[in-house]
């Protein structure tokens, strides 16, 4: 479940993602493991997550292609259990996996493409059940392409059986209790301990790629999302006055964001400046943007670097409160909440990316491949928790109502990838 | 229906882009563009991978693409 909110707002996006991936011409394979490492204060070491991917595609005949991909998330450190002034006393340890398989079937043919694709995620606590589709096509000239996607998710989430306990009254899920499954991939209740509860999600882009000239080209990109159902973290509880109530949010939320991405080819360097900016709004009153910038550079025939460097800042939800306020104030309406992603916070990293890039030639590299690409991937990430409220009449501050930690250096991120086209 | 009526919406608001630069472009000037780090998404598990960091950093979500660009080179 700690790892649900990734699948919900991913899901449409990784069924879109596989529904349409770059357009590669020929059969392939890429593998990949990213490590996160996150610190957090508590004195329960930190967060770490190990995220291995694997994609293969293959061309049957000239029009058609088969995609399969697998992910999952062996997640392993310290959680907070009760969001309050003091949540850094109350650190404990979790662990937990996600598994998710996707299967894609593309058609295309001189100038279009549609594809269409399932995908099916799993952990302990979360179901995901996802259908996508997508559709490119370059515009006369092959200067201008247009894609569109949709996806729809059937996610079900383990939940405490609250009965008709209020939610100011309503226990939160533990890992001891049970969350049983039907074949593996639906959940099964077991009423007075634990119920399945549902949360559909809408996903739909809009994307507008566009030569600009010879050595410059736009993406401008659209996304609309809707989730309708439970979207709490079912074990996190929030102290709102004396009591720790399981957290209550909305269930539904309506999102959507735009977005600019520009390249620009250097010529006389062998290199490539990049920039993309994004807008974010929500029905929950979530307003968010980042800038990112990044260049890329050839270093002989064989190598490509690339730095980056990027900016995220973000509004709070309507219904979220610094601890110090649930605890002292109430709640400001009916919902509350801990999450660190519904509170004001600003974020940057700053990475760099080497590949080793080996064309075959009219030898096959290793026998097999026309094109290998080996890639080291390497991202630092800083964070600053901003206040929701008044810190002028918080005498207890927010320095611990998250286990985050609060140096400038927040996480790191390493990321090891092979690919090749066959 | 909210999420129908949210598509078209998006539809309609990227529609009007699409004219643009037919003649931006002749076949025999995409050298530079069909170069891979003029591809967007290029390497589509590193950007599975941030996306998925970020949706556990982040309120918010999406925006970069249902992919299918390409320079039109082929």
């Amino acid at each position: 479940m700690r790892l649900q909110l990734a699948a919900a707002g991913l899901a449409g996006l990784g069924v879109l993602g596989a529904a349409a991936p770059a357009a590669i011409a020929d059969d392939r394979a890429e593998v990949s493991t990213a490590l996160f490492a996150e610190q957090r204060d508590g004195g329960k070491g930190g967060l770490t997550v190990i995220h291995p991917q694997a994609d293969f595609g293959i061309d049957l005949g000239r029009f058609v292609s088969l995609d399969a991909s697998y992910a999952a998330d062996a997640v392993s450190g310290a959680t907070s259990v009760i969001y309050q002034v003091d949540a850094v006393s109350s650190a404990t340890t979790f662990s937990d996996t996600r598994q998710e398989g996707t299967l894609g079937i593309g058609f295309h043919g001189r100038r279009s493409r549609i594809n269409f694709s399932a995908t099916l995620g799993t952990e302990r606590d979360y179901l995901s059940h996802a259908l996508g589709g997508s559709a490119s096509i370059d515009l006369p000239g092959r200067n201008t392409t247009i894609a569109l996607a949709y996806s729809h998710s059937f996610d079900q989430v383990c939940d405490k059986d609250n009965g008709m306990l209020s939610p100011q009254e309503a226990k939160a899920l533990t890992g001891a209790d049970p969350c049983d499954k039907s074949s593996g991939i639906l959940g099964k209740d077991r009423p007075g301990t634990t119920l399945w509860r549902d949360l559909s999600i809408d996903t739909a882009q809009v994307t507008l790629t566009q030569n600009l000239s010879p050595t410059m080209n736009l993406q401008v990109a659209g996304f609309g999302q809707v989730l309708e159902g439970f979207q709490s973290n079912p074990y996190r509880r929030v102290r709102v006055g004396q009591n720790s109530p399981k957290e209550h949010i909305p269930s539904t939320r309506d999102r959507w964001s735009l977005s600019a991405r520009l390249n620009r080819y250097l010529p006389r360097l062998h290199g490539a400046a990049h920039f993309d900016a994004r807008f974010y709004d929500d029905t929950w009153g979530v307003v968010g943007g980042d800038v990112e910038l990044g260049y890329s550079q050839y270093i002989g025939k064989n190598l490509l670097f690339r730095l980056h460097a990027r900016v995220y800042q973000q509004t709070a939800a309507k219904f979220f409160k610094d601890a110090f306020y649930y605890q002292t104030l109430s709640t400001a309406g009916e919902y509350f909440t801990g999450d660190r992603e519904l509170s004001p916070v600003r974020n940057a990293n700053l990475g760099g990316k080497l590949t080793l890039i080996t064309l075959g030639g009219d030898k096959p590299v290793w026998g097999l491949f026309d094109k290998l690409q080996v890639n080291v991937k390497a991202d630092i990430l800083m964070l600053a928790v901003l206040p929701a409220d008044s810190l002028a009449d918080n005498p207890m501050g927010i320095d611990k109502q998250f286990i985050y930690g609060n140096s400038l250096l927040d996480a790191v991120i390493l990321q090891l990838g092979l690919s090749g086209n066959y | 229906m909210r999420a129908i009526i949210l598509a078209i919406l998006l539809l309609a608001a990227a529609a009007p882009l699409a004219g643009c630069g037919r003649q931006a472009v002749r076949a025999a000037e995409k050298e530079f563009l069909a170069d891979q780090v003029m591809v967007f998404d290029d390497d589509p598990q590193e950007s599975s991978s941030d996306d998925h960091i970020r949706a556990n950093r982040e309120g918010a979500a999406g925006g970069h693409g249902a992919g299918g660009g390409g320079c039109g080179c082929n």
